[in-house]
């Protein structure tokens, strides 16, 4: 019996999917690195106003399938949709206007630390702003800083606004990075182990964040974790990855340890137990 | 079973060292063997500077003490060392937007395609192989003998060396932010502009600054064949023989050369490049 075999495929909630439009659907993501599978035919998908954890030992896959829906990687086969647009396939504009419905937060934050959190969060809008108005941080239209504002108000960091994002401790540069995200006006955030550098409470912090985004504002939300704990208390689902596959795919509420092992130490699964 | 303590066995002795490897000893032999030739031919021999010690000692006596009168030598000494200074400033100010130009179209990091890359860096190949006093030579053909000669020869060979170090600066940034910004829409120039210009700023700075710095001294060279400033001076005094007025040249130009890297390490020190 394979580790794969083990552990179970069972659909999500119907409540969870049903809550909101299938915001992105990923088929048979492929990719290699080397000659070596990174992601095995994976299948993924994911709801407006859903939170979203991925879960799966190092080198499993998580990172690389974040990296190819949002086209910082280019996978081997596959497809990606996003609200029923088929990336790579769409014409004319439509490509970079689908592109930026989908963000992405970083564990390694990716703020540029010289410049304020504001600028940083204005940033996230560069993709809908005219080049004349882009080209500096002083370029940069009041709306946009306004909305920049309010976005930072969100994450709770509207009263660090000017200070350089270097300057900033780790959970609020995570939470000014998210910010980034909301001012690019992305429907669906995907956020790529987001708290493995933050203490226990920033990490909390955060991905209640995150949690909070998908049920209030009705975003997509996915986040990759190596803390089952979080995923359980935040999460509606909870996608389990071995060796490029998706072999977990269940409401957050009804996982066990068991399932989690299965996940991280899929060799030391008891042989005798049945898949659920 | 790991007790997670250290075995109480002796450990395995560490590999020898050997004292040179075969590749090391044919480094040192080739290093050997061009410090050899290239003795030979420079016709390198301490023994004629010995023996030469009279035209030396010569030389001293008439350049020693320097000529420090003020109307005549001192004060237009100090006039062209501001006009060097001004050389060495336009210089490398104005070699600014071309040399940051080309940087973005040579590195990896923010050039649109290879084709663009390899374009760029052939220029500021051209541009740094290129000695400033070549260019001072051809513009001084060009716009006639003076310091406007010198600025555009150093313009030129500037552009191509901060452009280069400015691009290589710029391809070791890290990538994170460019691919925050890409995921959310943002374009080549916007990346450039949001992205990579505020992570190479110091780096920046510090690099003009320093080229400041070796452009003033550039600038006294420049001199030498006609584009103004002190090094003019210096080369009048060589050919009329009055070496104790190039002696006060020369101090004038160690004051000014001494004062702006004083300066330019100060700033460097105080913007942390």
């Amino acid at each position: 019996m394979t580790p794969a075999d083990t552990t179970r495929r069972s659909s999500p909630p119907a409540a969870v999917v049903e809550a909101g439009d299938p915001a992105l659907v990923v088929r048979g993501l492929r990719k290699s690195f080397s000659g070596r599978t990174v992601l095995d035919h994976l299948d993924l998908h994911l709801a407006s106003g859903e939170f979203l954890a991925l879960l799966g030992a190092n080198g499993c896959g998580k990172s690389t399938a974040l990296r190819c829906i949002v086209g910082l990687e280019t996978p081997d086969a596959g497809t990606v949709t996003v609200h029923g647009h088929r990336l790579g396939a769409a014409r004319g504009t439509e490509p970079a206007h689908l592109r930026r419905q989908t963000a992405m937060v970083f564990q390694q934050v990716h703020l540029v630390r010289r410049r304020s959190a504001l600028d940083n969060v204005c940033a996230g809008a560069l993709g809908r702003l005219p080049l004349r108005r882009s080209l500096a941080p002083i370029l940069f239209p009041r709306a946009l800083r306004q909305e920049a504002m309010a976005c930072l108000e969100r994450v709770g960091m509207a009263d660090r606004a000017a200070e350089p994002a270097g300057r900033l401790s780790g959970g609020q540069q995570q939470r000014v990075a998210i910010a980034r995200a909301l001012c690019q006006r992305a429907k669906i955030i995907l956020a790529d182990e987001p708290v493995s550098a933050l203490d226990p409470a920033a990490a909390e912090q955060v991905i209640g964040l995150l949690a909070g985004l998908a049920h209030e504002r009705g975003l997509a939300v996915a986040a990759v974790l190596h803390q089952p704990q979080l995923a359980l208390r935040h999460a509606d689902r909870v996608v389990g990855l071995l060796h490029g596959r998706a072999v977990l795919d269940a409401a957050a509420a009804t996982l066990t340890a068991t399932d989690f092992e299965a996940l991280y130490a899929p060799d030391h699964r008891p042989a005798e137990q049945e898949p659920r | 079973m790991s007790t997670g303590t250290l075995s109480p066995q002796i450990p395995p002795a560490p590999p020898r060292r050997r004292l040179i490897s075969p590749a090391a000893g044919a480094v040192t032999a080739v290093v050997v063997a061009a410090h050899a030739l290239a003795w030979h031919a420079t016709e390198f021999s301490p023994a004629a500077l010995v023996q030469g010690w009279r035209g030396m000692a010569d030389f001293l006596g008439q350049a020693l003490p320097p000529d420090l009168s003020w109307q005549q030598v001192l004060l237009p000494s100090l006039r062209a060392a501001l006009i060097t200074l001004a050389i060495g400033l336009l210089g490398t100010t104005l070699s600014v937007p071309p040399a940051l130009g080309l940087a973005l179209l040579a590195a990896r990091t923010t050039a649109p395609n290879r084709w663009v890359y390899q374009a760029a860096r052939s220029i500021l190949s051209f541009l740094r192989a290129v000695p400033d006093v070549v260019f001072a030579l051809i513009f001084v053909t060009a716009v006639g003998l003076g310091p406007f000669a010198g600025v555009l020869a150093l313009i030129l060979h500037n552009t191509g060396v901060m452009g280069k170090l400015w691009a290589e600066a710029m391809e070791e940034i890290d990538l994170g932010p460019r691919d925050a910004l890409r995921v959310g829409g943002a374009s080549g120039i916007q990346i450039a502009a949001h992205a990579v210009l505020p992570a190479v700023v110091p780096q920046f700075v510090g690099l003009l600054l320093y080229r400041f710095d070796v452009n003033v001294r550039s600038s006294l060279v420049l001199g030498l064949v006609g584009a103004g400033g002190i090094g003019f001076l210096v080369n009048q005094s060589i050919k009329l023989f009055r070496f104790d007025e190039m002696v006060t040249h020369l101090v004038v130009v160690m004051a000014l050369v001494v004062a702006v890297d004083q300066l330019s390490a100060y700033v460097r020190r105080r913007i942390g490049a």
